[in-house]
Order: structure tokens, then C-alpha cells, then sequence
């Protein structure tokens, strides 16, 4: 299987480990990744907040850059996943169409709305499958109990980026599955992490962090995983502050999706650039017999 | 198969605040048609087992927006939530208050914080006093005009969303889905004199905690599809007043980022949003962060055909927002 690869900003940058994972696991899944150093940002959101068209017309480049080179779109990200989606349902309107058209047009650039864009975990969950996943397991994840953390952009509006119920999303649940851990069912796991107002009102953003973490540990869960490194900040570059938030320590590692399967299929916690995280995964690794690299 | 009825556990959560000393859960096992809106198996259970069940309802048709409640905890219409798909998901059912919101007793919720948001909208047209309405006449709109807020009149203000916001839940500031969603009804109504007023009053501490999360959407009963009406409202506060919120600068500054390289700067974009004083604030996280994630003091290398990118900005934005 061979995709055209959208790592997005924060894996590239911040939170460069999860391209380290993706890049681990996906050659032993069978996936090569295609990289085209001209992919521009989704705009995370915050395009959309001040400019609709600019958002669409930049998406519809990246698509388009997909589109020419014959290949599907593999997102690592939740955010980008949801901004790239919401692109091609937007251009089914045909003022928006031809806003973006004409854009795209001084700039050479044809989109004629072919790409299809899939995260990693759909293609986890449905073209490898977990009958296949079972079979690549070399260290079964077996006593770590794992929230899902979907992240809302892989989710909703449902009928404009979705590809499962919004209300009761399962596949996160079924990879976990697969990979011998067992899947903890919290409310918090389709809520919102509170990313997108770090940077306009912290406390509040960092209540709501801390809300789901706190909801996850009480139901059991050792950590969570999560397939936006958007949330993967709020979660962990900021659970400090989510903890002060809440009144209460929390210290619950969060892994991104494939640094999960990277674990499941024998990668080293270095290899999987689990160090880089601020809350120490180690409490974590101790359930599966994982030896953590000394940071 | 048509009279085939399905045994239904139903979980009703009871707490009177005057009386009781912590909320329990009673459980009822009812025989239903799987069409049976829980509104409908509510009642029997009120009618036919314990009449102190106290719950608001009325017109059971999705129009009067009094049955609002947690149905295996997601904020919907009871009236409109059959029992069959709900057994057949979760095996029972669990009826809670809506969130974020203080029971008063069992189902019934104290909802004034949230007609308090609502008010603080001002819920009606503001004339302009230099274009005066017609006087003994209705002032006309073009389908178009009206098209722009062909939604938000659907709204039956049942508070679904504000049960399910969690910026509703993290901040008492927060307006809530459905103020907003009304609030941009007014801004586009040509009819309206107070547009600009409006945008400008609800910035603070309001329009810009929205979190996108798109919960609301999922609550909605009528397709109001609040969470893009804010977001339309967000360009539109923009349009109208610059980058001066926290909220606004941030957006804007995030799309002149991306303008410069075609990626994240991340820690320039720190920068431009907090302002220097903001900034030093956030410097000691910042420092702790970077210590494991050194990439975020480094600039990122530019794009491949960031020119393109150039382009597209000076065919789609004025950049005047900015300013």
C-alpha cells in the first residue's frame, strides 16, 4: 500500500516522535510512505476561524498534490485529518468551488476532487484489519489498560468528515484490542482536549484536559492514546498544568497511536521516541515488560 | 417484526436536593415497542410505578424543547430518542439531568444560567436609528438574506448543547452554543443596526472560547448546527473589529504564520499571539517543554513551492485583518 504522506506541522516539530512511530511501524504494516516536501499547513482550524476560502483553497492544494502523483492521503493527526476532509466536503459548493478554483488556477494547480484522505488509524482498523494486526504482534500489549483519545476533527460534524458514529465510535477500541491491551470505555474519550484555546485562556483549556485525564484514571485506565499530537500537548506537554487545574495528581502517560503498535510490535521505547514525552511513560511500560531508554 | 416488544432496563437517576443526601439510581424493567421514545417510558414509569418521577416535558412532538436530558449520557430530546437502538447498543438505558446545568429535582434542571447567556445576546432586533423601520409596513428581505440564517430559526432553545459543551462545563463565562448560534442570526439579519455593536461586545470572554469540538452539532435536535455558526460568527467578528481578542489574534496571527515558511513556526506563533509580556509568562513551560522537544525553539525549513502558498494568500486574503 502506498499513500501519499501528511505528517502535519507538530509531528514534523514538536511533536516529531509520532513521525518517528509512523515511520517505524509503517513499513512492517506493509504501507510506504510517500513524502512531498511541498505540503503546506490544514490551517489546524485556526485558518478557518479567520479565513474559510484561504483554508479550503490550501487544502485543496495538498489534495491536489496528492491527486497529481495518482495517490491517497495518510494523516497521522485528527486535526489535519478533519481540516483535509472538511476541504473536499466544502468544495461540493459550487460558490466555493469556484472561489478556490480560480485561486488555484494562477498558481498553475488543478483539483478535480479525487483524493481520498484516511488516518492512519482507519487504515489500521480497515485495510489492514485486526485479523492481520493479531497476526504482526510480537509483544502483546497484554494487562495495560488504554483509554482512546479520538480527538474531535476525526469525528465531527459527523456527515461532513466522519467515517464512523460520532456518538459511539468503536475503532480505537478494536485496534486496542488487537494489540492485546484492553480498551478503557470513559466518557471523556470523545471530548474535546482543550488544544484549541491553550493560547486564548489557559486556565480554561487546562480544565479541560484535566477533566478527561482525571475521567480516564478513574476509570482505570494506565494511559491514554491518541491519534491528534494536538491533544498529545494538552494531554502531556501541559498535563502539568492540567493537574494544578483539577486539584489533582494525575501523572498518566499518553502515547501517540502508532507509537502504540510501534510498542506492540517490539519497537524500543527510543525507537518510538518515548523520551521526548513530559509525563514519563515508564508506569506504563512496566505493565507490558516494555524497558523504558534512559532520557 | 411489527408488536414485537423488547425488555428494557431503564436507569432513572433521582435526587431531591431537600431531602436527600446523594443521587441514586432506580431501575425499572419495562416491556416496550422498540419505537418507544423514552419520554413515552418515562411516563408509564410515572404513571404506573412511583408518580414522584418529576421531569419537564410537553408537546412530545421535538417542538417545545422541554425534555432535554442525558440518554446513556448524551444530551437529546427524550420525546425524539427511540428505546430499541439504545438497548440495543448499551444493553439499558441511563437517564440523567442535562450537564451543566443544577438539578433542582430528579430530571428537571435550575436553567437560568442558560437564559441568562441567552439574554445577554439581546435576543431581538436593534433598529438603526439613521435607517428607521418602514413604519405600517413589514421591511421585506431577499431570499438570499434570509438564506444566511435559514438554521438558527429551527433552534427550540432545549439547551441540548449547553448540556453537551465543554467549554460550558470549564467556564462560566462562556456564552454556550445556542446564545451564539441566535447571536449570529441577529449579526446577519440586514434589519438589524447593532451588527458591529454586537461582534464587538461578545468577543471578551465570549465568542472566542469556542473550542470547534462540534459537540453542540452532535446534540442539536433541530440541525441548528451551532459550532459553524460561530465559526462564521468568528470571521465576521474579524471582519469587524481586527485581531484584538486573545481569540482573534491568535487566528490571524496563526494564518500570517503559515503565510511566511508554509508551516508552523511554532514558537514564533507564541510569540504572536501572547505579545512579550504573555510570552515571558509562558516562558518557564515553554523551557520545560523544549528540554524534551528541542524543536520547538528552532525555526522549521520552508516548504517546497511556498510561493504558491504566497499566491494563494494575495488571491484569497486582504491581510488587512491584521492590521
Amino acid at each position: 500500500m502506498k499513500v501519499a504522506y501528511y505528517p502535519g506541522c507538530v509531528a514534523q516539530e514538536s511533536g516529531k516522535e509520532l513521525d518517528m512511530a509512523t515511520r517505524w511501524v509503517a513499513p512492517r504494516l506493509g504501507i510506504e510512505l510517500v513524502d512531498f516536501p511541498n505540503f503546506s499547513c490544514c490551517g489546524s482550524g485556526f485558518i478557518d476561524e479567520a479565513n474559510p476560502t484561504l483554508n479550503v483553497a490550501l487544502n485543496a492544494r495538498n489534495l491536489a498534490i496528492a491527486e497529481k502523483a495518482g495517490l491517497d492521503l495518510l494523516t497521522v493527526c485528527s486535526t489535519c485529518q478533519g481540516m483535509l476532509a472538511l476541504a473536499n466536503d466544502r468544495l461540493a459548493d459550487p460558490a466555493m468551488r469556484g472561489r478556490v478554483d480560480g485561486a488555484l488556477s494562477q498558481i498553475g494547480v488543478t483539483y478535480r476532487g479525487t483524493t481520498k484522505v484516511t488516518h492512519l488509524l482507519k487504515v489500521l482498523t480497515e485495510s489492514i484489519g485486526p485479523e492481520k494486526l493479531r497476526a504482526l504482534v510480537k509483544r502483546p500489549l497484554t494487562g495495560l489498560k488504554v483509554g482512546a483519545f479520538y480527538g474531535c476533527h476525526l469525528l465531527r460534524p459527523a456527515d461532513r468528515v466522519g467515517s464512523e458514529s460520532a456518538e459511539e465510535p468503536h475503532s480505537f477500541e478494536d485496534l486496542i484490542t488487537a494489540l492485546g491491551a484492553t480498551p478503557v470505555m470513559y466518557r471523556g474519550r470523545v471530548m474535546c482536549c482543550g488544544f484549541p484555546i491553550l493560547f486564548v485562556k489557559e486556565g480554561t483549556a487546562n480544565r479541560i484536559a484535566g477533566r478527561q485525564l482525571e475521567d480516564a484514571k478513574a476509570h482505570g485506565a494506565h494511559a491514554l492514546a491518541t491519534p491528534c499530537p494536538l491533544c498529545h500537548l494538552s494531554l502531556d506537554a501541559y498535563q502539568n498544568k492540567a493537574e494544578k487545574a483539577v486539584g489533582q495528581d494525575l501523572d498518566l502517560p499518553v502515547f501517540h497511536l502508532p507509537q502504540l503498535v510501534g510498542l506492540a510490535l517490539g519497537a524500543t521505547p527510543g525507537e518510538l521516541g518515548l523520551p521526548r514525552h513530559l509525563v514519563d511513560t515508564e508506569s506504563a511500560l512496566r505493565h507490558i515488560g516494555a524497558v523504558a531508554v534512559p532520557t | 417484526m411489527p408488536g414485537e416488544l423488547v425488555e428494557a432496563p431503564i436507569e432513572v437517576y433521582r435526587f431531591d436536593p431537600a431531602t436527600d443526601k446523594a443521587p441514586r439510581y432506580e431501575r425499572h424493567v419495562l416491556s416496550l415497542a422498540p419505537h418507544t421514545p423514552v419520554l413515552t417510558a418515562l411516563l408509564r414509569i410515572r404513571a404506573e410505578e412511583d408518580p414522584t418521577l418529576s421531569l419537564r416535558y410537553s408537546c412530545r412532538s421535538a417542538i417545545c424543547g422541554s425534555c432535554a436530558m442525558l440518554i446513556n449520557s448524551k444530551s437529546r430530546l427524550a420525546c425524539q430518542t427511540p428505546i430499541g437502538p439504545e438497548i440495543e447498543r448499551h444493553g439499558r438505558i441511563v437517564v440523567d439531568p442535562m450537564r451543566n446545568q443544577p438539578v433542582l429535582r430528579d430530571l428537571v434542571t435550575e436553567m437560568t444560567p442558560f437564559w441568562s447567556q441567552y439574554r445577554r445576546i439581546e435576543p431581538h432586533l436593534i433598529a438603526d436609528p439613521a435607517h428607521p423601520m418602514p413604519e405600517g409596513r413589514p421591511t421585506s428581505m431577499t431570499p438570499a438574506q434570509v438564506e444566511r440564517f435559514r438554521e438558527t430559526p429551527r433552534c427550540i432553545a432545549c439547551a441540548a448543547c449547553y448540556s453537551a459543551c465543554p467549554a460550558v462545563e470549564a467556564d462560566p463565562m462562556f456564552p454556550g452554543p445556542m446564545a451564539l448560534a441566535k447571536l449570529y442570526r441577529f449579526v446577519v439579519d440586514p434589519r438589524d443596526g447593532a451588527t458591529r455593536e454586537r461582534l464587538v461586545r461578545i468577543q471578551p470572554n465570549g465568542l472566542w472560547l469556542c473550542l470547534r469540538c462540534h459537540l453542540c452539532t452532535e446534540a442539536c435536535p433541530k440541525g441548528v448546527r451551532p459550532s459553524e455558526r460561530i465559526m462564521d460568527l468568528k470571521e465576521l467578528a474579524i471582519a469587524a473589529q481586527g485581531a484584538t481578542d486573545p481569540g482573534s489574534r491568535h487566528a490571524v496571527a496563526f494564518k500570517e504564520n503559515i503565510r511566511e515558511r508554509g508551516v508552523l513556526n511554532e514558537l514564533k506563533l507564541a510569540r504572536q499571539t501572547a505579545g512579550t509580556a504573555g510570552f515571558l509568562a509562558q516562558l518557564p513551560q515553554g523551557v520545560r517543554i523544549a528540554r524534551r522537544k528541542p524543536e520547538l525553539s528552532k525555526t522549521p525549513p520552508t516548504i517546497a513551492g511556498k510561493e504558491e502558498v504566497e499566491k494563494l494568500y494575495e488571491a484569497l486574503d486582504d491581510g488587512g485583518s491584521s492590521a
